[in-house]
């Protein structure tokens, strides 16, 4: 796992003190880890340790659904 | 979403009566009303001091006159792109609930309030393209919503009401700053004409459904609701320190800027005074149990 994606994990649990550990694979909308209130906070929060500039209108839901595929969008080196 | 009948009282429909012959008194034409110069002074400040969201800080002053005009710039495009956001998502809500049991009573002032808001809608997107060339996206993901219909009917209404009353706060200061140009001052003069009367009526319509919600559902929904309903307040406050606007007015450390603007108490009570009103309402209708807003 990844630094950034260390800080998105801690991140979430510090805001559901209720959990101590989240699943790669946990579903963090349908389990109101994120909802639409704490969405665009999460967003900005993405920005500051992915450094890449997110742009909301073409920002697919589902490459935040999982910390899997968070990891997959915004950490994991890329081959070019 | 269908639900009983509201709970009308002689008020309601008085308050209902008055408002629908104003706005047919007071109608006006958006699109032959404003005169739109062909560009704005960048030299000049385009938001209120005051206003802005650094004031009250000790980095207000370290930003320097230059960086505050900019930021006055895009901080004002943020503030009209919020308000072609927050007006595209409310008529979303009031056309699906028009004509549908439950609003029998409200469904003509409702024709009203959209065909206003419509037309909001478009002068502040006209001023965002003018001016700024873009509206800042929406920050709102689509949502999420399990609540009981009565529940859901109750919290539209509630969010627009606050959305309205924040946004109220900012035009009714810029309409009488003397030192904004003439065309930022009749955006928010004709605007805060418009909405005291769409404040009015959210009052009403808010009350009663909160009545209704309060028969069908106990205590522990009725907690989860107030706290959801802090929540959206905190978010919608949150929303004004926008690290996209800060890139865009030079500000080298955009997120750094809103996160210390965020954890700066004396900017909790700037926005104390912004929030005065719909806060005294949602605590003098019982909606609120306490003033104690939650943290991000």
């Amino acid at each position: 796992m990844t630094d950034g994606l260390d800080q998105v994990k801690a991140w979430i649990v510090k805001r559901h003190p209720d959990r101590d550990d989240i699943a790669p694979d946990l579903d963090l909308i349908e389990n109101r880890l994120i909802d639409s209130l704490s969405f665009v906070e999460f967003v900005f929060l993405l920005e500051q340790v992915s450094g890449r500039s997110i742009d909301m209108d073409t920002l697919e839901v589902d490459s935040i659904r999982t910390l899997e595929a968070i990891d997959r969008t915004f950490f994991k080196a890329r081959v070019s | 979403m269908p639900t009983a009948a509201l709970p009308i009282t002689d008020r309601f429909q008085e308050v209902l009566d008055r408002l629908s012959t104003k706005s047919i008194e007071d109608y006006y034409n958006p699109y032959q009303e404003f005169t739109w110069p062909d560009r704005l002074d960048e030299n000049r400040m385009w938001m209120s001091p005051e206003l802005l969201t650094p004031y009250g800080t000790p980095l207000f002053d370290e930003l320097g006159e230059e960086t505050l005009r900019r930021l006055s710039k895009w901080e004002s495009v943020n503030f009209y792109s919020l308000n072609v956001h927050g007006i595209r998502e409310l008529l979303i809500e009031v056309v699906r609930r028009i004509h549908m049991p439950g609003f029998e009573v409200p469904s003509d002032f409702f024709h009203h309030f959209i065909g206003e808001e419509n037309e909001h809608m478009w002068f502040f997107a006209e001023f965002c393209r003018r001016y700024g060339n873009k509206i800042y996206p929406s920050t709102a993901m689509r949502a999420d919503s399990d609540w009981e219909p009565e529940v859901e009917n109750f919290l539209v209404f509630a969010r627009i009401l606050f959305f309205e009353e924040l946004v109220d706060h900012y035009n009714t200061r810029m309409a009488q700053d003397e030192t904004l140009c003439d065309t930022i001052r009749q955006v928010n003069r004709i605007h805060h004409q418009d909405e005291s009367r769409h404040i009015a009526f959210g009052r009403e319509l808010v009350s009663l459904l909160h009545t209704r919600m309060r028969e069908t559902v106990g205590p522990e929904r009725l907690a989860e609701v107030e706290a959801y309903l802090k929540r959206y307040v905190v978010f919608s406050l949150n929303s004004l320190y926008n690290p996209h606007v800060y890139r865009d007015a030079g500000i080298p450390d955009p997120l750094a800027l809103r996160n210390a603007l965020l954890e700066d108490d004396r900017r909790r009570e700037i926005e104390r005074r912004s929030i005065r009103k719909p806060l005294a309402f949602f605590l003098k209708t019982g909606i609120f149990s306490d003033d104690v807003l939650p943290a991000v």
